[in-house]
């Protein structure tokens, strides 16, 4: 892992101030592309896991569950992937800066972190892929003292496309890990 | 002409790569009013074939030529060395028509009768030696091969199958492929698949499992045990059959191994009894493990960190090729069924994976990416050479070997969305075999 420490001060104060001016910070399309199709968002897929509303903590009031939500809706943002690469890039470490700090404002919280692929190369390949960016993220939000105990994995390879399309810009957005609360 | 059709045959698999067309290569001009030359030419050295329509009794004409005589005249179109004939044909096996027979190039002519008896049905098959006939003693009618199948009513389609791969064992030596299967992953919702089969024609679409979940990778033992991912229980698990046509089951984790990792890409091994698959671990490494389905042990045989997966057998069962990024990207290796002498298959290319070893065990399919799409590569082991076998605008993915070794069967997005497709090993004769929503990870297999 790189500097994380010297990261650690200047990756907390963005997320910060992330938070505060509340606005979007993703995602960050690349630049040079000539005609971008807008991606079509697939309807969510039927999950059996828990969904959010499930993690209300038996101690948590309703306006501070509501909070909570809030917050988590506010941190909880994907981060994305060069092509067949799983190391965290440095755009994203201020929203794992903002996940951490979330994390450890909400205590009880508990996160399934996704790694999920574009559609390109093989199926088996990408599963193991998402494995190695869900452990990249892990990784480096216990690296910022997130307990890890607090954050569980899992890859979906390329099996749950974020959007359609093969632009660039689609498959950029495909590359990625998602941030889910659990029970 | 059968010695020369065998000759093509056996050269359509030993060395058919990659200029192919043996029988592309013998067309010749047609010549008007050379009767014998341009029915020649128009089979291309394939065995001619008469199928008349079969007597029936006892059940409905159209049934029986939807059912069989179709079924069966598709079989031996695509099964490589039959031409069939068209054209103002005889329309029955007697001895006043051997001589049209003869004339319309026929070599062979199925007498077929087909009768129903209560809930049994009957084929009697009988096939005409044309040539043999009409160079023999008297009227006798001579016979290359004759046989009666019979089965319940229902398994009119896979006694058509059946007859074609006699008849192409007949002409070959070789087991046919018309009475196999494909399964393979079927989208139902976005996040949602679940296992399916077809038959090798593309008829009697069945859906294997019912998870209402994200369920992949199917692999299929000699028996006909099913083996899979799914996610049901939230972390891919391996679920199949532990007996034939038993309940299916977790696999792994056993309840003595516990959740640990998630599972992968399961392939069983030749003999039926393990199951290597991939296991991840918590700093997102991947390692091929081989578990003994029946006594619950797993074994390791990759560790240092790396990405190791897609495991494939070779038919003996010692050896196991896989895809790592050991060094960089994604590449195929080999190594021994206990996991030592690794050593590296494919050459050039920055992504070569998704190996799949030939039922003989003398050539490897993989996937190698060029310009931003994926294409079918077939290495041969005794040469050391890799062929190319697909190319297009379109990507290729997951080989896997028809058990006649004369074609794969693979997903591809040529036709829009990804479909299983089957190639022949020129690239040439590709088709469609799904017409459904979104298919992958098809796997060929004998056992029905």
């Amino acid at each position: 892992m790189r500097p994380v420490r010297t990261l650690l001060v200047l990756g907390f104060s963005l997320g910060m101030a992330m938070i505060l001016a509340c606005k979007k910070p993703e995602p960050t399309p690349e630049p040079s592309r000539p005609t971008p199709t807008t991606p079509k968002v697939e309807p969510p897929p039927a999950d059996t896991r828990a969904p959010v509303d499930n993690a209300r903590p038996a101690d948590m009031s309703a306006a501070k569950y509501a909070e909570f939500q809030k917050a988590a809706q506010a941190a909880l943002k994907d981060i994305n992937f060069d092509l067949d690469q799983s190391d965290i890039r440095d755009m994203d470490r201020p929203k794992l800066q903002t996940i951490a700090s979330f994390m450890k404002a909400y205590t009880s919280a508990r996160l399934m972190i996704e790694g999920h692929c574009d559609e390109r190369g093989t199926v088996e390949y990408n599963l193991a892929l998402g494995d190695r960016r869900a452990a990249a993220a892990q990784s480096y939000l216990s690296g910022l003292g997130v307990n890890r105990d607090r954050l569980n994995t899992i890859s979906y390879g390329k099996e749950k496309p974020k959007v359609t399309g093969t632009s660039e810009e689609s498959f950029l957005i495909n590359r990625r890990c998602e941030f889910k609360l659990q029970n | 002409m059968r010695r020369t059709i065998l000759r093509m045959w056996k050269g359509m698999l030993l060395g058919m790569l990659p200029a192919c067309g043996l029988f592309l290569s013998a067309q010749a001009p047609p010549k008007p009013g050379g009767q014998t030359e341009v029915t020649v030419d128009a089979r291309q050295g394939k065995l001619g074939v008469g199928l008349p329509n079969p007597l029936v009794a006892g059940l409905d004409t159209a049934e029986v030529t939807n059912n069989f005589t179709e079924v069966l005249r598709r079989d031996l179109e695509d099964a490589g060395p039959f031409a069939l004939l068209k054209d103002r044909l005889p329309t029955t096996v007697e001895a006043a028509t051997v001589k049209p027979w003869l004339d319309a190039g026929a070599e062979w002519v199925l007498s077929v009768k087909v009768t129903k008896n209560g809930e049994a049905i009957t084929v009697a098959l009988q096939v005409l030696d044309v040539k043999a006939t009409s160079q023999g003693e008297g009227k006798q009618l001579r016979y290359a091969f004759s046989k009666n199948y019979s089965g319940g009513a229902s398994l009119l389609r896979r006694i058509a199958h059946t007859v074609a791969d006699d008849l192409v064992d007949r002409l070959t030596g070789e087991r046919g492929i018309a009475n196999t299967r494909v399964v393979f992953v079927r989208q139902m919702a976005p996040g949602i698949k679940e296992i399916f089969q077809v038959d090798r024609d593309g008829a009697n679409p069945i859906q294997l499992t019912r998870y209402g979940s994200l369920t992949l990778s199917p692999t299929v033992a000699p028996d006909g045990r099913l083996a899979y991912v799914t996610y049901k229980g939230g972390s891919p698990e391996l679920w199949g059959q532990k007996k034939p046509g038993g309940v299916h089951e977790r696999l792994y984790p056993t309840a003595a191994a516990g959740t640990q990792g998630s599972c992968y890409a399961p392939i069983w091994s030749p003999d039926g009894k393990r199951l290597a698959f991939t296991q991840s671990d918590r700093r997102g490494n991947s390692d091929i493990v081989v578990l003994d389905v029946q006594g619950g042990r797993v074994r390791k045989l990759t560790d240092g960190g790396f990405i190791n997966t897609e495991p494939s057998w070779n038919p003996a069962g010692t050896q196991i090729a896989f895809t790592s990024d050991r060094e960089g990207g994604p590449q195929v290796y080999l190594m021994e069924e206990d996991g030592s002498n690794v050593r590296r298959l494919s050459g050039e290319g920055s992504y070569n994976a998704s190996p799949s070893w030939s039922p003989n065990g003398a050539m490897i399919a993989y996937v190698s990416r060029f310009e931003g799409k994926f294409d079918l590569f077939i290495y041969k082991l005794g040469e050391g050479k890799a062929y190319q076998i697909t190319t297009g605008v379109a990507s290729s993915e997951s080989p896997a070997w028809a058990p006649d070794e004369r074609r794969l069967v693979f997903s591809s997005n040529r036709g829009g969305n990804m479909q299983i497709w089957v190639t022949d090993l020129s690239g040439n004769a590709v088709k469609r075999l799904t017409e459904f929503t979104y298919c992958q990870s098809p796997k060929w297999t004998r056992s029905r």
